[in-house]
This record gives structure tokens, C-alpha cells and sequence, in this order.
């Protein structure tokens, strides 16, 4: 049941140059007007896995204060680390769920590595926005449950390549009619192969 | 004693760290029988002048390689990785070591992670060689570059590289800087100048010898120390580009008292693969160097010989099924002191590998390969000097990975 005023809905739809849906997508929206400050949504636990030298999924949205488990499900070990500027850690060596959660108390946009596989990157999106989400297969998100008004909608995705100036809209959200807001990318997708099987954690 | 009881500490750390949990130790490795059919020259490891590892009266069933490469971590940052090999010749020693070395890689703090190597080891050049103990993920034979960097060449001392971590700034790829120094390299360049470029399946170990009577490989004669140096592109884990300058620096004139002489060996190397898609893979690979045995002071009796090597390679994989087409083309020139007929090579090779993935861990592996070589100085044996040498491999392999 949605809370009475909060009867807003918000679509957006992430495509590329060729009007296919782009998932994996990070959207925000933010109330324009001044005002009191708009309430942020509440921390909530999250995960981000490991899996065949992955992070799964490669990209996480989690409100500020939210605490994130980094479970290893991979046939080997990893060594989880971020020194991006909104949260440094590092998890020595491990497999299974054999540290605790990690607790992401400011906003920004963190960038995991492992130190054992160069290759493998993930990304925590840590945003004190009070909608967000990413998009499905198709490219879109559903934002419910939101106050009428005026929102700026932000999208961002490691695979996007145009400049963030040009990934930011001014949409209106109406109490009635769910607001649609169809962002189309100008340039194409980083490319990004899944990683190969290998054997083992050897590099010649 | 002392090493015995820090043997032991290191014994009791490692089993407190296995029982906090994460993979201590890790198990590669690999046993490979094989069935061969061939039509060439007795090979050199036969004490023949043939460029490839088997010959007639070398057939049926061999083995091709039994390997074992475990990898021990001694802290969060260091692991300890060793290469233990058998190839079933005449090598002096039946179980070798191939490679041992320490590896250091301490947590980034910024966008660049450093990482040392010390021991002995594989330079980072070899596109092909990236399986478990240097092993060929592409076909079972490596190239005749690559062929010969594993026979000749081993890196004993440390090396450094520093690599830039694009995820961090939104690239996707890393940008490594190597270099190392390292010694006991000094005959390095001895087996091409004597024998030509070659294809096999077999690079040298720590401590063994190739050919009849065997060549070995890992002396310091001069006690100057060699170096190498290089560059590392990776793009969006599609295309990585190497290229690497080696020079071991030896005095060409020094000798052992045994009579064994410095090779001052140095060469440029670049390779590039390409990975389009999960599917593909396309390699070129490019060497072009030279090697110098004798004082200065001889002039135009001090041998030079210059050389060059490369190969380009096409491999589709496709569910169980790996599929892979190889061209090498090499060359050697003698350019200075001549005693008998010079120096001079041209070949180029084919090669045609298929591997399928039984149920694990079995793989079956097939291999045909035709080189063809010009070389001047078999004529000195009474051999052709131009030989055409084809051979037909399968290969059944048992492959090992455990964790404890």
C-alpha cells in the first residue's frame, strides 16, 4: 500500500545508441525543490558475491550507513579491497563468509578490487538518495512511492562512457500518472567481456 | 638446526592460518601420456640435428609431462610457488625443479600495486604459456619463439612490477611497468647459435640439460648481472600488449675453467593477443635479437649471429572443444667468425591443435605439426640441409587442482 501522498511513480528506462535497454544501470532521484530535507531511505543490508572471478552483481546501489556482506562463493580465494576515497578496506584472504559485513557510512562511489585477480572489478554505489535502484534486463527501473514534485534523475554505470554532465535529468513526478524519463546514450557502452574460465590463479 | 626449527614455525603459522579458513596451499598439476607418430630427423634431445622432440625411433607411447606446481601461502601478502617437473628422457635428473620463487604483493593503497618476485622463473613474454607451470593452453607444442625461451632462459634473481589499476579511474584495463635483474644467464644463446630454433614441448629445469651430451643452462661465469625491462597494456580485458628488452649483459669474453664461455644474448620482444569475444583468441608475437660468443679482441673472429622469431596464432573454443591454427616463421645469421659453415636459418612451421575437455579432470589433446628448416650447418653432420619434419601427437592428460 502506498503511504497517502507518496502515490508518485517514476520509470526510467536506460537505453543505448541503438534503442536496446541497458541493465545493470545505477538511477537516483533527488527532490529539486528546497525545502526540509527530504527523508534518505534506511541503511539495509546488502551482499556482493564472488563468484567464477567476479563480483556478483558488478555494480551495488546501497543507501549511506548500509552494511554490505562480501560472501566468497568462488572455487578460490580472493582479497577483497577498496581505496577509493569513500571507504578503504581490505578483507584479507578468505573463501565462505568469513568476515563481517562492511558498513559504508559515507557517499560516494567505491571501486573493489582483488588483490589476487587484477582482473576482477566491482563497484559499490553508496548514495544518500531517498529513491534508487538499478535497472533490469531492459534497461528499466521503477521508482514507487515517491512525493509529487520535481526530481533530478542521475544514472551512472561503469559501461557508460558519455559524460556525466549529459546523464542527469530534470523529471516531474505527478500524484497520479507514473512520470517516464527514457535516457539515450550518445556514445557506446564500454566494452566488458565476462572473464574467461581459468585454471588456477596462474599468470605467465 | 636453525633452518630446521624455522621450518617448523613456518609448518606451525601455516597450519593456524589453514584452520582460520582460505586456501593455504594449492595444488597444480598435470600428468600427460602420449601417443606420437613421426616422420623426422633424430631430434636433438636425441643427440640427432631434428627440431622437434620426437622422432622414429622415439614413437608410440611417451610421456608427455608430469607436473607439479603447488603454491603455499605464507601471509596474506606472500605466497611461495615451486614447479616440480618429469619429462621421461635422459635428463640427468628424472624429477627436476623448473621454478621456485617468492612472490610479494602487498595490498594497493593507491591506483598503482606493486608486486616482487624473487627466485627463479618464467620472463613475462610468452603469450601461449599461460596455464599452470608454464604450461601452452593453445596447442600441446609451443611456438619456435617460445620453444626456445623456455629452454634457454630463466630469470634467477627478483623482479619488480608496478601496475596501474584503471577500475580505480573509470578505465577499464591496467598499464604494468616490469623490470628485473637477475644472473646465472650466461650460456643463454649457446643452444640457437648451435642448433638452430627448434619446437618442443620440453624447456629445460633448474638443474637438468637438454640434448645428447646435454646442455645445461643456469651458470654465473662473469658475475655481471642481467636485467630486463618491459611494458604491459591491458584493455578491457580484450587486448593485452607486451614488449620486453632483454640483455644478460655477460662479458663474452669470459670462460669457465671447464672451457664454458659467457653468451653476451639481448633482444627485443613484443606480442599482442586479442580476445574479441569469449570465443576467440588471436596472437602475434616478435623477437629480434642477437648473441656474441668471444673476446673483443678477436675482431672479426668473435661470433655474432643475429636472430628473429614470430608466429601468429588463431584459436576458437567452443563448449568442450578448443581449436587452433599456428604459423612460425624464424631466422639466424651468422655475421662474424666464421670456422666452419655459418650460422644461417630459415624455417617456418604449421601447426594444427585441437584439445576437448572430457569429464574432469581429462583432457584429450591432438597436435599435428610440419616444420620446414634450412640450416647450413648440418651439412658439417652429413645431414640435409634443408629438412621437412612433420609429427602427430595425442596426448590423454590427467589434471590436477586441489586447495587444502
Amino acid at each position: 500500500m502506498a503511504a497517502p501522498g507518496l502515490a508518485g511513480e517514476l520509470s526510467v528506462t536506460v537505453v543505448d545508441r541503438s534503442g536496446r535497454g541497458v541493465g545493470n544501470v545505477v538511477v537516483t532521484a533527488v527532490p529539486v525543490e528546497h525545502g526540509p530535507a527530504p527523508a534518505r531511505r534506511a541503511p539495509s543490508a546488502a551482499v556482493m558475491d564472488q563468484r567464477n572471478r567476479a563480483f556478483v552483481p558488478q555494480v551495488l546501489v546501497v543507501a549511506v550507513g548500509s552494511s554490505v556482506e562480501f560472501p566468497n562463493n568462488d572455487s578460490v580465494s580472493h582479497q577483497v579491497y577498496s581505496f577509493s576515497p569513500a571507504k578503504r578496506f581490505q578483507l584479507p584472504l578468505y573463501k565462505g563468509a568469513h568476515h563481517d559485513p562492511v558498513t559504508f557510512d559515507a557517499e560516494g562511489l567505491v571501486v573493489l578490487g582483488c588483490n589476487i585477480h587484477d582482473e576482477m572489478a566491482g563497484y559499490i554505489y553508496v548514495t544518500a538518495a531517498p529513491a534508487f535502484g538499478t535497472t533490469d534486463g531492459d534497461g528499466t527501473l521503477r521508482l514507487q512511492e515517491l512525493a509529487a514534485g520535481d526530481y533530478r534523475v542521475t544514472i551512472w554505470s561503469p559501461l557508460v562512457a558519455d559524460p556525466p554532465a549529459s546523464l542527469e535529468r530534470v523529471v516531474h513526478v505527478a500524484a497520479q500518472d507514473p512520470a517516464i524519463s527514457r535516457i539515450q546514450l550518445a556514445r557506446g557502452l564500454r566494452a566488458r567481456p565476462e572473464p574467461r574460465p581459468r585454471r588456477g590463479d596462474w599468470e605467465y | 638446526m636453525r633452518s630446521r626449527s624455522g621450518a617448523a614455525l613456518l609448518l606451525v603459522a601455516w597450519c593456524a592460518r589453514a584452520a582460520a579458513g582460505g586456501d593455504q596451499l594449492a595444488l597444480d598439476g598435470e600428468l600427460d601420456l602420449r601417443w606420437l607418430h613421426s616422420s623426422a630427423e633424430p631430434s636433438f634431445l636425441n643427440g640427432g640435428v631434428g627440431t622437434l622432440r620426437f622422432d622414429p625411433g622415439h614413437e608410440d607411447v611417451r610421456l608427455g609431462r608430469a607436473f607439479l606446481a603447488p603454491r603455499l601461502r605464507i601471509s596474506d601478502t606472500v605466497t611461495l610457488h615451486a614447479v616440480v617437473d618429469a619429462y621421461g628422457d635422459h635428463d640427468r635428473n628424472p624429477v627436476d625443479l623448473s621454478e621456485l620463487w617468492a612472490e610479494w604483493r602487498p595490498f594497493p593503497t593507491g591506483a598503482v600495486r606493486f608486486r616482487t618476485r624473487v627466485g627463479a622463473f618464467h620472463m613475462p613474454i610468452s603469450m601461449e604459456n599461460r596455464g599452470p607451470g608454464w604450461s601452452d593452453v593453445y596447442t600441446i607444442t609451443p611456438s619456435a619463439l617460445n620453444t626456445w625461451l623456455g629452454e634457454e632462459f630463466r630469470t634467477i634473481g627478483a623482479e619488480f612490477e608496478a601496475r596501474w589499476l584503471g577500475a580505480s579511474r573509470g578505465y577499464l584495463g591496467d598499464f604494468a611497468f616490469v623490470a628485473a635483474a637477475y644472473g646465472w644467464n650466461d650460456p643463454a644463446g649457446a643452444l640457437v647459435a648451435d642448433r638452430g630454433f627448434a619446437l618442443t614441448d620440453r624447456p629445460s629445469t633448474l638443474f637438468g640439460g637438454l640434448g645428447r651430451p646435454p646442455i645445461t643452462f643456469y651458470h654465473e661465469i662473469d658475475r655481471r648481472p642481467g636485467y630486463y625491462a618491459g611494458l604491459t597494456w591491458r584493455h578491457h580485458d580484450r587486448l593485452e600488449l607486451r614488449a620486453l628488452r632483454y640483455d644478460n649483459r655477460a662479458d663474452p669474453g669470459a670462460e669457465t675453467e671447464a672451457g664454458g664461455g659467457a653468451w653476451l644474448t639481448r633482444f627485443n620482444s613484443v606480442g599482442a593477443r586479442l580476445e574479441p569475444d569469449r570465443r576467440c583468441t588471436l596472437i602475434a608475437q616478435y623477437l629480434d635479437g642477437e648473441t656474441i660468443i668471444g673476446p673483443n679482441s678477436a675482431g672479426a673472429g668473435q661470433f655474432r649471429m643475429a636472430y628473429r622469431a614470430a608466429f601468429a596464432l588463431a584459436s576458437v573454443e567452443w563448449s568442450s572443444d578448443r581449436l587452433t591454427v599456428r604459423y612460425d616463421d624464424f631466422h639466424t645469421h651468422q655475421l662474424s667468425g666464421f670456422y666452419g659453415s655459418p650460422a644461417d636459418e630459415a624455417g617456418h612451421a604449421w601447426t594444427l591443435g585441437w584439445s576437448h575437455d572430457l569429464a574432469e579432470p581429462w583432457q584429450l589433446a591432438a597436435e599435428w605439426i610440419r616444420v620446414s628448416s634450412h640450416f647450413a650447418p648440418r651439412a658439417d653432420y652429413g645431414v640435409p640441409i634443408l629438412l621437412v619434419e612433420s609429427q602427430l601427437q595425442l596426448a590423454l592428460r590427467y589434471r590436477l587442482h586441489v586447495t587444502l
